[in-house]
């Protein structure tokens, strides 16, 4: 079965995909708990505005992607605590929004073609070694932000009131979670695809949560998921030449059930 | 008299809140000092909650103002030395991915600088927190598995893991069985006298005011402050605030 890292791109594909393994799992484990999970689907739909506009324009779509996430990240953050409007359905106008905006902007630029197939559903063959540095670099930014305020976001997630009373900043904190999440979306849509993140970014937690132990050791259960699922999943995806989106998430989504049934009472 | 010269914890003067022209608090002034044992009852929707929300800068008053030890709320960032255990704190989502160590060591979370890690001061604090609290032997058991009281003690032991000068408690007793709030109230009592904790513990239950409490405000839209509990829950006072006959209090009261 190495014989698949004897191509150039698999190894592209591993290297981003593994990566995104870590950054989606962790992420994850504090949108889950923030009940977040709907925001990642959201901003896989922002993403995909910037890759729109990255393909029409001709600048790197993944460049184009972060920058727009980010941006999309802020206005459901700024509406959410401005505005007296329930969050689920700042989202859902949002996912919808900007879907409906890449579909306009690439049927108008003539783009509509196989380059934003792989967008929506992930390709192992699609990744550069551009692609591979920009994960690489912006992913660790990510990374580091995510750990070094880990213990503040845990709180957060747990119950943001008392987090502030205790003297966390938690409207910067949520902003910065926010942001992260947008970078780690839009990284993740050449290996995953924007349809299909979201799912990377929930699911494991999900799984994770099912054998109801503590903080740090659901982060590792949710890593080991996400982890196995990609290495499942692209291996998939080479042998029977499927998007590798969807192999990934079919795979986490069999950790999934057999989670529940492990667990079930 | 000597409490007048020092800085109070609390200082609240005139403080209003309404809500689309509707009153929830209208004029509230009170104090609160170090080392005070103070309890604010009412009614439900009386206003209880609102009034520590906005102690605790969680709402923004309409009008009025808050100090805390001397500084206006938005200059004040001394956070750790209060301690909040608000009134949901006992209904703990059951999922929450958290063993009671967990909850504790977040007690000291705010008091940890960005690039620093968990040192043994902070683990020895969170330890100190949970023997206070009797519940070390539970430290890895699910928050989501423990009995009220055990809960509601996790929540208290989270609080105090900040080193707080000043406990405040939402309807701490909220799901928790009777034998465990008389332990409960022994133990906040111990607090206020052996660890100089200043205790404000919010409840709309009358039947449940402890003995040993200094003061007492009592919150309907408007407050009114009682220096001596036991001779000031009379009747007619309970009937105002409650609107209903309150006899049976009463009685109650005297037997002690």
């Amino acid at each position: 079965m190495f014989e698949m890292f004897e191509y150039d791109f698999m190894q592209r594909a591993f290297v981003a995909g593994l990566f995104i393994a870590v950054l989606a799992s962790i992420s994850g484990t504090f949108i889950v708990l923030k009940r977040y999970s709907l925001m990642s689907e959201t901003l896989a739909h922002s993403a995909l505005v910037g890759v729109a506009v990255g393909l029409v324009a001709g600048y790197n779509p993944l460049w184009v992607a972060v920058v727009v996430a980010i941006l999309s990240a802020w206005l459901i953050e700024y509406l959410r605590s401005s505005f007296s409007l329930y969050s689920d359905a700042i989202l859902s106008i949002i996912l919808s929004g900007s879907l409906a905006l890449a579909v306009i902007i690439v049927s108008l630029g003539g783009a509509f073609n196989n380059s934003l197939f792989s967008y929506l559903f992930g390709s192992i063959l699609s990744v550069t070694d551009e692609d591979v540095i920009t994960i690489v670099i912006f992913g660790s930014l990510a990374l580091a932000l995510l750990l070094m305020f880990s213990k503040e976001l845990y709180f957060i997630a747990y119950d943001e009131e008392v987090a502030q009373t205790s003297g966390i900043r938690v409207k910067l904190l949520n902003f910065l979670l926010v942001t992260v999440v947008a970078i780690i979306i839009a990284l993740s849509i050449r290996v995953v695809g924007s349809l299909l993140i979201g799912a990377l970014m929930v699911i494991p937690t999900a799984a994770a949560l099912q054998y109801r132990v503590g903080f740090r050791n659901t982060m590792l259960i949710s890593l080991f998921f996400a982890l196995s699922s990609v290495i499942f999943g692209m291996t998939l995806s080479y042998y029977f030449s499927l998007p590798s989106g969807a192999t990934i998430v079919l795979s986490v989504i069999a950790f999934f059930v057999i989670s529940l049934v492990v667990n079930k009472k | 008299m000597q409490l007048k010269f020092k800085v109070p914890i609390f200082d609240v003067k005139n403080l209003s809140f309404s809500v689309r022209g509707q009153d929830i608090l209208s004029k509230i002034s009170l104090e609160i000092y170090n080392g005070e044992y103070v309890a604010i009852i009412g009614p439900n929707g009386g206003g209880k909650t609102t009034l520590i929300r906005m102690l605790l800068g969680l709402e923004k008053p309409t009008s009025g103002e808050v100090r805390l030890f001397g500084k206006k709320l938005k200059n004040f960032n001394e956070w750790h030395k209060i301690g909040f255990v608000p009134q949901r704190a006992s209904h703990v989502d059951a999922n929450f991915p958290a063993t009671v160590e967990d909850i504790v060591n977040m007690g000291r979370v705010a008091k940890r600088g960005v690039f620093t890690g968990f040192s043994k001061e902070d683990s020895q604090m969170v330890h100190d927190a949970m023997k206070k609290m009797d519940i070390v032997q539970l430290k890895d058991k699910m928050v989501g598995t423990l009995s009220g009281g055990q809960r509601q003690r996790t929540m208290i032991a989270r609080a105090l893991a900040s080193s707080p000068e000043i406990l405040i408690l939402d309807e701490p007793n909220t799901g928790v069985d009777a034998v465990s709030q008389q332990r409960f109230y022994k133990l906040l009592s111990k607090l206020n006298k052996e660890e100089n904790i200043t205790i404000v513990f919010i409840t709309h239950d009358v039947g449940v005011i402890a003995d040993d409490i200094g003061r007492l405000f009592t919150i309907n839209q408007k407050a009114t402050i009682c220096n001596n509990p036991k001779e000031a829950l009379s009747c007619e006072d309970m009937t105002e605030l409650y609107g209903i006959e309150a006899h049976l209090l009463h009685n109650h009261k005297h037997e002690h």
